[in-house]
C-alpha cells in the first residue's frame, strides 16, 4: 500500500505551552517512534520520520485544536492511531482526532483565540481600557518580520471580537503567508498605556479555512 | 493521573516566559514518573548540581531514578541548578527550589541527594540548598527530615563537604540507596530523631556520617588522626555490585523536550577499567572491572530505544574498546540498530583499540572529527603515567581515520604531569606534526587536515598513584603553555588550554581536608556558583575566600605529600590499597609501566576484597 497522508488534530496545553515549535517536532517524532505505528520516513541517507505542522504556535501559547500531517504506510483504524499516540505523548499533548486531510496548509486563512486576562488586571480597570482600545478606528502596531518591521493596523484584521468578563475572544488572519499573532494586540496595549499585561493566557481555539473550520 | 502542584504551576506561569528555555523548569516530559502523594512513604529529591542540560545527560541519575521509583511507595524526583535568570525570579518571588515531577518544594522531602561528579559543582550544592530553604550547614538542620546526602565519584574524598552533608554514600548505589531509604521508613514509623537515623545509617556498609568522626591536625597542618565515635566504623568501605550483569538498569529514560548535552539512549556495557593509567581517578575508584553480558546489553538497548523513541544509542563505559568480545557485541548490536535506523555511537575508545572494523560500525553523521587521547607527548612520559599507548598506535589509528574520510583529529594531552620536562612539551608538537604528515602519506586522503591539540592542566586526585604529587605551579604551567604556542608554526595545528585558575581550585577541592569546607562556604557567600562555567567562574572571589579563612591553596595543591602522611580521606576505603598506590608512584618515577588487569594482576588490593572471582573473570 502506498503511504497515505493523514491528519491529526491535537491539543497542546498546560506545561506543553513551554515546548517550542522546533522542540515540538522532536517530541512528536519520538512519540511516533514509541508507538511503533507504520509511519512513513523520508528516503535517503538519513531517513527521518516525516511530520509537518499546519500552523506554528508561539512559545507560551496554548492550542486546543492544532493540526499536523504525517503518512501511514499501512491501514490502521484511526481510533487506534489516536490511542497509541496518546499513550506515547506527554500528558499535556493530546491527540483529539485522526482524519483524512481535506484542506492544504495554504488554505488556512484565520485562527480564533481565547485570551484570558488576569483578574487583577480586569478589576483595576484594565478591561475597560482594553475594550476602549479594541473600539478604536485604528490600532497601529509594529510587526517584526524576517524582512524587517512593518506597521500594521490590527483594527480591520480583528473579527468577531467578543469580551465576556475577563475573557476576550477574537479571530485573526492566520497562515503561512500572512499571520497575525494575538500578542500584537497586547503590545499595542502596552505601547498605548505604558504598562504590559502580565500573566495573559492565550489559547488558539481553532483554525479556519475561509468561513469554515480547517479540515 | 497527574499529581501536579497546581498552585506552583500558576506561580511559575507568571514569569516562565521571561526566562531562557522555560521547558527545562517545568517537568512533564515523557518518562517522568508521577505518583500519588498519598500512597508514597519516602520522597527523594535527586539533585544534580548543574544545569538541566548537563544533569539530564548523566547516566547514573537515570539508573538511580528508575531504581528508586521501581519501589511503589518511594518517589524519586529530579532537581537541577537553575541558571541565574531563573534563580533571580525565584528569589524575587520567594519560590523555593522544587522538584520537576510534583513541583513540590524539596525542603519537605525525606532526602535531598546530590551526585558529586566534579569538584567545580560544589558551590552549586550550597546555592541549591539555600534556594530550597534548607540550612546549608548540617549542624543547623533539626528534625528527622530532610536528610542531605551525596554520592558519586567525588565522595571518595568527602572531607571538603563534610560540613554540609549528613551522610555520604561511598561506591555503587544500586543496593545502598534502597537500604538507607528503608531505614528512613523505619525511623519515621518509630518517630526516631535525626541523630538516631544517622547513628544507624553509619552501620550500613558504605555509609559515611561525617559528624561521627573527629579530625585532629599536626602542627604543620597535615591530618594527625581521624577518630570515629558512637560506634561508627574506623574505615568506610565502598560498595560494589558483585553481579553486574544483573544490576538494575533502566528500561526507560525521561526524554527531555529540548536539546540536552547527550540527547540519546545510553547503555552501560562495563564498569571499572583494566588499564591503570596513573593520573586517572576513575580507573581506580571504579574497580573491579566487570562486563555486562552481550545478551543483557542487547536487551537493554532494545528496551531503551523502544521506550524512549531515541534514534541514537551510545555505549557507555570508561573504555568500551576493552569489552572482551567487542566485535561480536558490535555486530549483534548493529544488526538491530541498522534495521531500526538507529545510530550507534561509541565514545571512550582507546587509541590501541581503534580498528577498521570498529570504525565501520560506528556511524558519525558529520564524519568530520575524531578525538584521541595520547595524554603525553613522549614515550617516556606516557610510560610514567602508564598510558600504554605508542606513537605507532596513534599513527595506525589516524591512518584508519583518514582512510575513512576523516580530516580533523583532536588530540588530548595533560600538561604538568609528574616528571614532565620541556622535551615532553615539544613531543606534543612533534606528535601533532606527525599526524599531519600521516594525513598526506595516507592513500585516499581527502580534503585538508587539521589537528587541534587540547591541553588540560594535570590535577592530582585521591586514590591514584599521583595523590602524593604536587600540582605544577602557575608560573611553570604558563611558561610551558607559552613555549608550545611559540614553537607551533603550522597553521593546520591549533592549540588550546584549559584555564589554570580553574584547575588550581579543582586541585585544592579534590585533595582538601575538612577545613577547606570553610573556604567553600566563604566563596559561596561571596557569590561563587556555576564555577564550571567560564562566564560565571570568579577566581578572585575564591582567592579572597581562602585568604579570609586563613587557608593556603598551595598547601593543598602544590605540596608533595609524603607516603607517611595521613591523607584526609584515609578513613575511606576504595578497595585499592595504599601500599599499591605507593608502589605505583615509585614505578612512575622510575618510568616503569604496569601491565593491565587482563595481562597480569597488579595486586591493587581489590581482588582480595571482593573474593577474587570477579577479577579472575577479567582475563
Amino acid at each position: 500500500m502506498p503511504s497515505v497522508n493523514t491528519r491529526a488534530f491535537f491539543s497542546k496545553t498546560g506545561r506543553a505551552k513551554y515546548i517550542s515549535h522546533l522542540d515540538l517536532s522532536t517530541v512528536m517524532i519520538r512519540a511516533m517512534k514509541r508507538t511503533k505505528l507504520p509511519i512513513w520516513q523520508t528516503e535517503g541517507f538519513n531517513p527521518r520520520t516525516y511530520v509537518t505542522f499546519m500552523l506554528p504556535l508561539s512559545l507560551g501559547q496554548e492550542g486546543e485544536h492544532e493540526a499536523m500531517d504525517f503518512r501511514l504506510t499501512e491501514d490502521v483504524p484511526y481510533d487506534e492511531v489516536r490511542d497509541r499516540l496518546n499513550a506515547a505523548l506527554p500528558p499535556d499533548i493530546r491527540v483529539l482526532e485522526i482524519t483524512v486531510p481535506k484542506d492544504k496548509n495554504t488554505d488556512i486563512t484565520a485562527a480564533r483565540y481565547r485570551i484570558e486576562l488576569p483578574e487583577e488586571f480586569c478589576s483595576s480597570g484594565g478591561a475597560e481600557k482594553l475594550r476602549e482600545l479594541c473600539g478604536r478606528e485604528q490600532i497601529n502596531v509594529e510587526k517584526r518580520t524576517k524582512k524587517g518591521s512593518i506597521v500594521v493596523d490590527l483594527k480591520p484584521l480583528m473579527t468577531d471580537v467578543e469580551m465576556n468578563g475577563n475573557v476576550l475572544s477574537l479571530t485573526l488572519p492566520a497562515g503561512n503567508s500572512f499571520n497575525i499573532n494575538p500578542a500584537l494586540l497586547f503590545e499595542a496595549y502596552a505601547a498605548e498605556y505604558g504598562e504590559p499585561i502580565r500573566r495573559l493566557r492565550i489559547v488558539r481555539t481553532n483554525i479556519y479555512s475561509g468561513n469554515r473550520e480547517f479540515e | 493521573m497527574s499529581e501536579n502542584n497546581n498552585s506552583m504551576m500558576e506561580r511559575l506561569d507568571e514569569f516562565l516566559l521571561e526566562v531562557q528555555k522555560p521547558s527545562r523548569y517545568i517537568g512533564g516530559e515523557t518518562g517522568a514518573v508521577i505518583k500519588d502523594r498519598s500512597k508514597v512513604d519516602i520522597r527523594f529529591a535527586f539533585c544534580f548540581p548543574d544545569t538541566y542540560e548537563i544533569g539530564m545527560s548523566h547516566l547514573g541519575m537515570k539508573i538511580l531514578y528508575g531504581l528508586k521509583n521501581s519501589v511503589p511507595n518511594y518517589w524519586c524526583e529530579r532537581v537541577f541548578m537553575p541558571l541565574p535568570d531563573m534563580e533571580e525570579q525565584m528569589r524575587a518571588r520567594n519560590i523555593p527550589l522544587y522538584a520537576l515531577e510534583s513541583l513540590d518544594p524539596i525542603k519537605d522531602f525525606d532526602f535531598i541527594g546530590f551526585t558529586l561528579q566534579y569538584e567545580m559543582s560544589y558551590t552549586n550544592i550550597l546555592e541549591m540548598l539555600d534556594l530550597a530553604g534548607v540550612p546549608v550547614l548540617a549542624k543547623d538542620r533539626t528534625g528527622l527530615t530532610p536528610i542531605v546526602m551525596a554520592g558519586g565519584p567525588c565522595v571518595c574524598n568527602p572531607e571538603p563537604l563534610a560540613d554540609f552533608f549528613d551522610f555520604f554514600a561511598i561506591g555503587e548505589g544500586e543496593e545502598m540507596n534502597l537500604e538507607f531509604m528503608r531505614l528512613m521508613e523505619e525511623c519515621k514509623r518509630e518517630g526516631a530523631s535525626r541523630q538516631e537515623f544517622l547513628r544507624r545509617a553509619a552501620q550500613i556498609d558504605g555509609i559515611y556520617v561525617p559528624s561521627l568522626y573527629d579530625i585532629d591536625y599536626n602542627e604543620d597542618g597535615t591530618v594527625k588522626s581521624i577518630t570515629p565515635k558512637d560506634g561508627a566504623p574506623a574505615k568506610v568501605r565502598k560498595r560494589i555490585i558483585k553481579d553486574f550483569d544483573k544490576a538494575y538498569a533502566p528500561e526507560n529514560f525521561v526524554v527531555p523536550f529540548s536539546g540536552i548535552v547527550h540527547d540519546r539512549a545510553v547503555v552501560e556495557v562495563l564498569r571499572g577499567c583494566i588499564r591503570g593509567c596513573r593520573f586517572c581517578q576513575a580507573g581506580y575508584i571504579y574497580r573491579p572491572y566487570r562486563e555486562k553480558g552481550k545478551e543483557t546489553i542487547l536487551n537493554q538497548t532494545r528496551a531503551l530505544c523502544e521506550n524512549t523513541g531515541y534514534d541514537e544509542v551510545s555505549l557507555s563505559s570508561l573504555s568500551t574498546g576493552d569489552y572482551k568480545d567487542i566485535e561480536g557485541l558490535l555486530s549483534e548490536l548493529t544488526d538491530y540498530t541498522t534495521a531500526e535506523k538507529i545510530n550507534l555511537s561509541l565514545p571512550s575508545l582507546r587509541i590501541d583499540r581503534f580498528s577498521d572494523e570498529v570504525l565501520k560500525k560506528i556511524t558519525d553523521v558529520r564524519k568530520s572529527g575524531l578525538t584521541f587521547a595520547p595524554e603525553g607527548g613522549t614515550q617516556r612520559i606516557r610510560d610514567v603515567i602508564n598510558k600504554n599507548v605508542t606513537e605507532q598506535n596513534v599513527m595506525d589509528s589516524v591512518k584508519i581515520a583518514f582512510e575513512g574520510g576523516y580530516t580533523n583529529i583532536k588530540l588530548y594531552f595533560m600538561l604538568g604531569l609528574p616528571t614532565e620536562t620541556m622535551e615532553d612539551i615539544e613531543g606534543i608538537y612533534a606528535l601533532a606534526r606527525a599526524v599531519i604528515e600521516q594525513f598526506y602519506a595516507t592513500e585516499g586522503h581527502r580534503g585538508r587536515p587539521g589537528v587541534s591539540v587540547s591541553l588540560s592542566t594535570f590535577i592530582p586526585k585521591p586514590f591514584t598513584p599521583f595523590e602524593f604529587e604536587p600540582q605544577l605551579d602557575e608560573a611553570t604551567v604558563r611558561e610551558r603553555q607559552k613555549h608550545l604556542r611559540t614553537i607551533n608554526t603550522d597553521r593546520k595545528i591549533t592549540i588550546s588550554y584549559s584555564d589554570y585558575n580553574v584547575s588550581l581550585i579543582e586541585a585544592v577541592l579534590a585533595r582538601g581536608d575538612r577545613r577547606v569546607g570553610k573556604a567553600i562556604y566563604a566563596a559561596w557567600k561571596k557569590g561563587c556558583k556555576l564555577d564550571g562555567w567560564d562566564e560565571y567562574f570568579r577566581f578572585d572571589k575564591w582567592v579572597e575566600a581562602f585568604r579570609d579563612c586563613g587557608l593556603d591553596m598551595a598547601f593543598y595543591a602544590n605540596r608533595r605529600r609524603s607516603y607517611d602522611e595521613v591523607a584526609p580521606w584515609s578513613h575511606i576505603d576504595m578497595l585499592v590499597s595504599r601500599e599499591f598506590l605507593i608502589e605505583e608512584n615509585k614505578r612512575a618515577h622510575a618510568g616503569v609501566t604496569t601491565p593491565n588487569c587482563r595481562e597480569k594482576c597488579s595486586g591493587c588490593g581489590v581482588s582480595k576484597c571482593v573474593g577474587g572471582e570477579i577479577c579472575r573473570a577479567i582475563g
